[in-house]
């Protein structure tokens, strides 16, 4: 009876892991193999797959070449993957304790490791993306184990992060990452990366409609 | 009644009557925003504390956009940080006509993006009261640049 609701959520959440993943490091070979191999994978990529530079450079030089400076002048360089730059005034980045994102993933306990992850603070696209996985993931598992009522409170904090913060910047950089990508694998990426936050939020809206009544939709 | 009276029952009654009518002016959303914003002592730092932060005009200006918008005038620098090359972008400015054209080439550059906005809205219904704030806020933001030139430059 819920297979259609577990597919759907184990799509987002994988949707969601690689995205963040994507957008927080560049690609290296072993997750480029993987998007090539993967039909379903390859499918977001389009331009990519018919880029005419993947006939002639290995997968390591394309990397190194291309699809690395891409990342650096796209995420690292010149255009700013922060929330708290698109809604300050003063359009500088939040990247204290103050900042309102961090306050949020303070309260559901979920550390961001900035040294890690090579971000100056927590409210990049890629820890927001990761934090809608990880809630995606524990929604998922009170699906599975008939906790409807907790499946229903992560999914109303999803609709609700994505609705006040995701959805609040990120359509604006990345429809300029799209417009600035100089490989065809970035500008997939960003136009990727848009169309599922905002497919996304029209799926958690419709469930939100139907108050959380997961059955409701696959009657 | 005294005759100053009178006066001051007619000027109260104007002023009722001014902001009525820009009331029924911006009922369609253009909201008195533009009345709410600060003074400031050159277009410069009015257009960079008004319409470049996104919060503000719902649109954003990369480094690439503004060199991008310079080159369709025939101005040509080097990527920098956003705010530097903000300044040498407005620093080319020399004549009334060359901020006509600078005004512009933004204005083309938000409606491009509120063109994007609109079409997102109309694919995604749910997230269209988010796209059409940003709307609203770069209809105020062109709004703006024609009163920073009136200001300004007139």
């Amino acid at each position: 009876m819920q297979e259609n609701i577990l597919t759907q959520q184990i799509a987002r959440i994988n949707i969601y892991a690689l995205l963040s993943r994507l957008l927080m490091s560049e690609v290296d070979e072993e997750m480029l193999e993987l998007i090539l191999k993967d039909e379903n994978m390859l499918s977001f990529f389009p331009t990519f797959e018919s880029w005419e530079k993947r006939e002639h450079y290995s997968n390591k030089d394309l990397i190194e070449k291309y699809l690395n400076v891409d990342f650096t002048n796209l995420l690292l360089l010149h255009l700013i993957p922060y929330e708290s730059f698109y809604t300050r005034e003063d359009q500088m980045m939040e990247t204290g304790g103050d900042n309102p994102v961090q306050a949020i993933f303070n309260a559901f306990e979920f550390n961001v490791a900035l040294d890690k992850a090579r971000v100056m603070a927590a409210d990049h696209i890629a820890i927001e993306l990761e934090f809608m996985y990880e809630l995606a993931k524990a929604e998922l598992k009170a699906i599975e184990e008939g906790n409807m009522q907790i499946a229903k409170e992560i999914a109303q904090i999803e609709y609700g992060f994505l609705k006040d913060h995701i959805l609040e910047w990120a359509p604006m950089f990345l429809l300029n990452m799209k417009n600035e990508a100089g490989t065809a694998f970035y500008y997939d990426l960003a136009d990727f990366a848009l169309e599922f936050i905002l497919s996304d939020f029209e799926y958690l809206s419709e469930l939100k409609k139907r108050d959380y009544d997961y059955l409701a939709g696959s009657k | 009644m005294d005759i100053n009276d009178l006066n001051d029952l007619r000027n109260e009654f104007e002023a009722l009557q001014k902001r009525n009518m820009l009331l029924e002016e911006c009922a369609e959303g253009c909201e008195l925003d533009e009345e709410s914003r600060e003074e400031y002592p050159d277009y410069l730092a009015a257009i960079y504390t008004e319409i470049m932060p996104p919060v503000k005009s719902g649109i954003y200006f990369s480094r690439w956009d503004l060199k991008t918008l310079a080159s369709t005038l025939g101005e040509s620098f080097a990527l920098d940080v956003r705010e530097r090359m903000f300044k040498k972008f407005m620093q080319w400015v020399g004549t009334p006509e060359d901020m006509q054209e600078v005004i512009r080439v933004f204005k083309e550059h938000i409606d491009m993006k509120c063109d994007l906005y609109r079409d997102y809205s109309e694919r995604y219904p749910s997230s269209k009261p988010i796209f059409d704030e940003k709307i609203k806020k770069a209809d105020s933001a062109k709004r703006y640049l024609d009163k920073v030139y009136t200001e300004f430059f007139t």
